[in-house]
């Protein structure tokens, strides 16, 4: 299978040099200038000021190849090392950063920061860090150009030390917008559902798979969660006592709340953006078809109503669109319409049995799962239909959904015997394994914050 | 490089510019002046404190069931892959289901629409309703009201057998009868 991602990798930017080059010099006090000139030269100035606030080091758009070489230092102090491994894990798994290895450093972390002990073995960013107090934390952070020789970032965090790893992702973060201008994702979650002696539990871990635990929502078959886009509910499909209702998990008030139960199916599928608004799957008419529902309104609107299968519908990010299947053509497929219903056409020729859609943050691609071989893979495809390129080959894998900001997919996989949680890079690179042995697991979606 | 040498023209032009509007009008803004300085002073004072909301845990709630249920009353009824129409070999289990409901007129029964392993939890669970549906079609054109008759679908997350076989897999593409009698 040829894998021909090219969406976005590393590359240094032109604008480095901005800040480095641009002197105002006194020699020309003498010179002046027509009105005219004088605004938009301030105009000029303007943009220049905003330009070196917002330095970026790679532009993590451009599909050139080059990743941007990053030595992270072992900190000192408590719990020094485990927090600076945590950051070099972080940057390392995005594929953008190459942090290079501790052992080639000719800089001790006690000793100040000299550019020429990093340029001499590649390094382009130097992290340096001290971590003071016991059980709480105080980690002072120094980010430098090592070209430049300065320091671009030095900042002071401080948490218990139960928080240890939320700090750990919470710096590099601060690295990571520094280098690139765009939000890292490390402190974002994954939420999965696991099953336990016949029984169903929702949990909820780090995005590297830390920190799990169990939300104490139980059931006797539960699926896959969906976030609302401020992250702050879960809404799922639950079934209890015979029916299948749809509930919503609401984190500021911790509580649980059935928002839509009927005969039959019903299984819930993305959030709008309004909060308040979701779109789901039911057989309360006889076979499956698509509704959306507003919750405190219980105002339900039917979008389909064919004789076939209709599940699993994705929403694109401003709500305009949305991904399903439909068996309609004798298999299901993806298909795509409005948001009204109309215009649906299909969108996967591929392949006998293509499920499970999810719609990238970004916009620009949907995941699913496609049998091939007699395995379940995970694809992606261009809302268009054009691109079709596949991520994985070993196993099953299924369930895939994005990261917010697009860059990585979570799916579940059964490459290892018991189904488990990996994430990956959108282009199918650094498959990892982030749920534990003996936890049977699926259904993962990545929190939006 | 092309691009490189313009945007170095263009700068150059900048620089000119901000020494020039400093010399004619001095009273301007401070940063305006300087703005490569500025970012680095701002993050030397950066602090920041790291919290987590606590999770409280929330328990779902149990609803007590209205009926008592009584299973494996029936054989079991199977169906093809990817298909639910009722097989041939379906309509005599189907036929003792529907004797039994007519002589026991107070009591309702409930089918449950499985799937083999193959294939996503959401699209099974389609297939499983369409064939707990068709098992209650059969039922009805026999004479049993429909209002007796419960469905409910498990998809593939309720098998009977877990090896990854063609036996297997056959015998998790089933329609499973249980009686539901009024506590």
């Amino acid at each position: 299978m040829k894998k021909s991602f090219t969406i976005q990798d590393s590359r240094f930017k032109g604008v480095k040099w901005l800040s480095s080059r641009v002197v105002p010099t006194q020699r020309l006090n003498y010179l002046t200038a027509p009105c005219v000139l004088f605004l938009l030269l301030t105009a000029c100035c303007l943009l220049l000021s905003a330009a070196a606030e917002a330095k970026v080091y790679i532009d993590i758009t451009s599909p050139a190849a080059r990743k941007l070489p990053i030595a992270v230092s072992e900190f000192g102090g408590t719990f020094g090392k485990e927090i600076s491994d945590i950051i070099k894990d972080d940057l390392d798994f995005t594929g953008i950063f190459l942090c290079l290895d501790r052992n080639a450093f000719m800089e001790a972390p006690s000793q100040p920061f000299n550019p020429k002990n990093w340029t001499v073995i590649g390094a382009e960013a130097v992290v340096k860090g001290m971590v003071s107090g016991a059980r709480n934390l105080v980690a002072t952070v120094s980010l430098y150009d090592a070209l430049e020789g300065r320091e671009i970032l030095r900042k002071e965090y401080q948490t218990e030390a139960s928080l240890l790893r939320p700090l750990a992702h919470t710096i590099a973060n601060d690295i990571y917008r520094q280098m690139t201008g765009e939000s890292g994702i490390f402190r974002t979650r994954v939420a999965y559902v696991a099953r336990k002696g016949g029984e169903d539990s929702i949990y909820l871990a780090d995005w590297d798979g830390h920190r799990a635990m169990s939300l104490g929502i139980k059931g006797n078959v539960i699926l896959s969660p969906h976030w609302s886009k401020d992250g702050s509910r879960l809404l799922y499909s639950s079934e209890r006592n015979r029916q299948w209702g749809i509930y919503l998990l609401d984190f500021k008030k911790t509580s649980e709340t059935k928002v839509f139960s009927s005969k039959g199916t019903n299984i819930a599928g993305d959030f709008f953006p309004h909060p308040d608004e979701f779109i789901f799957s039911s057989s309360m008419s006889g076979s499956q078809d698509l509704y959306t529902y507003r919750i405190p309104a219980s105002k339900l609107n039917r979008l389909t109503s064919s004789r076939g299968i209709e599940v699993s519908p994705t929403l694109s990010p401003d709500g305009g669109q949305i991904s399903f299947i439909s068996d309609r053509d004798g298999t299901p497929q993806l298909f795509i319409m409005s948001r009204d219903g109309s215009n649906a056409r299909r969108l996967t020729f591929n392949g006998p049995y293509n499920t499970s859609p999810s719609w990238s943050p970004r916009g620009d691609k949907i995941v699913f799962s496609g049998r091939q071989g007699g395995k379940n893979q995970i694809f992606a495809i261009n809302p268009d239909g054009s691109g079709i390129t596949q991520l994985t080959d070993r196993g099953n894998n299924e369930d895939p959904s994005f990261s917010p900001d697009g860059r990585y997919i979570v799916f579940s996989s059964d490459r290892d015997g018991e189904k488990a949680v990996f994430i990956m890079r959108v282009n199918g690179e650094a498959q990892k394994r982030i749920t534990p042995k003996g936890l049977r697991v699926f259904g993962p979606r990545w929190s939006p914050n | 490089m092309k691009k490189f040498l313009v945007l170095a023209a263009i700068l150059g032009f900048v620089a000119f510019g901000c020494a020039e509007r400093k010399a004619v009008v001095p009273t301007q803004p401070q940063e305006m002046q300087q703005p490569q300085t500025k970012a680095p002073e701002e993050s030397t004072k950066a602090k920041e404190k790291i919290t987590e909301q606590e999770r409280a845990k929330v328990e779902s709630k149990d609803i007590p069931s209205k009926f008592e249920e009584i299973s494996g009353m029936f054989k079991d009824i199977y169906f093809d892959y990817d298909r639910y129409d009722v097989r041939e070999d379906a309509k005599q289990t189907l036929k003792v289901v529907a004797d039994h409901l007519r002589k026991n007129t107070a009591q309702k029964v409930l089918i449950e629409g499985h799937c083999d392993e193959r294939g996503t939890s959401e699209y099974n669970l389609g297939l499983g309703d369409k064939r707990a549906k068709s098992a209650k079609d059969f039922l009805v054109s026999l004479g049993v009201p429909s209002s007796r008759i419960e469905t409910i679908s498990y998809g593939k997350e309720k098998p009977v057998c877990s090896e990854h076989t063609e036996d297997c897999w056959a015998k998790n593409r089933r329609g499973h009868f249980v009686i539901l009698k009024g506590k």
